[in-house]
């Protein structure tokens, strides 16, 4: 079991490379067919003759996503409370059924909170589609401030 | 709808949408399984005091009332379903308030700006504000969305 991080464990600069998950048709539809109802996340057919040509994620699923990976990879061992937001998210490539994806986080900036139980971390958060070896393409950017509890004081 | 034609400055009531404690727990566990977000019994040792949503559930909601909204517009006639709406990213999302069981959102769009988007002259952007608020006016949510219409002529790439 890895020890659990505190906002003091937290500094500009680091990385955090958060884990991979291979994104499937089933799982597209499935988020699609709840808050996103649009051909081209939801029929591999239409979605051939969309603008994105192929069956491709919501964005708002790829937030969701990475939100999943970020809880698996990170936030689940990190005293975490919460967001008070996420500035400029960028969709920056449609990600299809059974790409492979990767999620990092660089820290930018920490800040202690008024309230000496917890700080802000502000990180930038990076989803990568994986091809082989080389190829590593960005597909989604977001930055996002969150509330991490600090060790003495934290119930 | 053109580009050149989308009015700015106009209020769109999206719907509303009635977050429970079974929707804010099946987002959850598929997506941010935090445990203020799935168990009852953590979350009220929390710092929340009890069940919330997602943030992203919150987010989420607001395409399922914006897609439902341009269904009936196009039942009506009043937008063509050939529009093709696609989205380069979204601004300043802010979760303001915790999101408990039972609260019903009401999301508002306003769009307000129109901006060149050189990497695609064909296409020009739109950017509107939208707020979640309960019944009694609380603001829960907000974020400025982005997105992409085809413009009727397109712009000369410098």
């Amino acid at each position: 079991m890895d020890k659990r991080l505190y906002f003091d464990d937290f500094a500009a600069g680091q990385i955090y490379s958060l884990g991979t998950h291979r994104i499937t048709a089933e799982e597209i539809i499935d988020f699609a067919t709840e808050f996103d109802p649009q051909p081209q996340h939801l029929d591999p057919e239409a979605a051939k003759a969309s603008i994105l040509r192929g069956l491709a994620a919501s964005g708002w699923h790829l937030c969701a996503l990475a939100m999943r990976v970020m809880v698996d990879g990170l936030f689940g061992r990190a005293a975490s409370m919460g967001s008070p937001g996420v500035d400029d998210v960028q969709w920056r490539r449609p990600v299809y059924a059974g790409d492979n994806l990767q999620l990092d986080a660089e820290v930018l900036e920490t800040r202690p909170s008024s309230r000496a139980d917890r700080g802000y971390v502000r990180i930038r958060f990076t989803m990568t589609r994986l091809r082989g070896a080389e190829e590593r393409e960005r597909v989604m950017l977001f930055v996002s401030s969150i509330i991490i509890g600090r060790e003495r004081g934290n119930a | 709808m053109w580009f050149e034609d989308f009015p700015l400055g106009q209020k769109f009531v999206l719907g509303s949408y009635t977050f429970t404690e079974e929707n804010i727990r099946a987002f959850a566990r598929k997506y941010d399984p935090q445990p203020f977000h799935v168990d009852k019994a953590a979350a009220e040792k929390s710092i929340y005091g009890g069940l919330i949503a997602s943030g992203w559930h919150t987010a989420a909601v607001w395409m399922k009332l914006m897609i439902a909204n341009r269904r009936t517009a196009i039942a009506a006639g009043a937008e063509s379903a050939q529009d093709n709406f696609v989205s380069p990213g979204v601004r300043e999302i802010r979760w303001l308030s915790p999101v408990r069981p039972g609260t019903t959102l009401t999301y508002v769009n306003e769009p307000f700006a129109k901006l060149d988007w050189p990497t695609l002259p064909q296409f020009g952007l739109i950017e509107g504000r939208n707020e979640a608020r309960d019944e009694t006016g609380s603001l829960y949510y907000s974020f400025i969305n982005r997105v992409l219409i085809a413009r009727r002529a397109p712009i000369t790439p410098r």
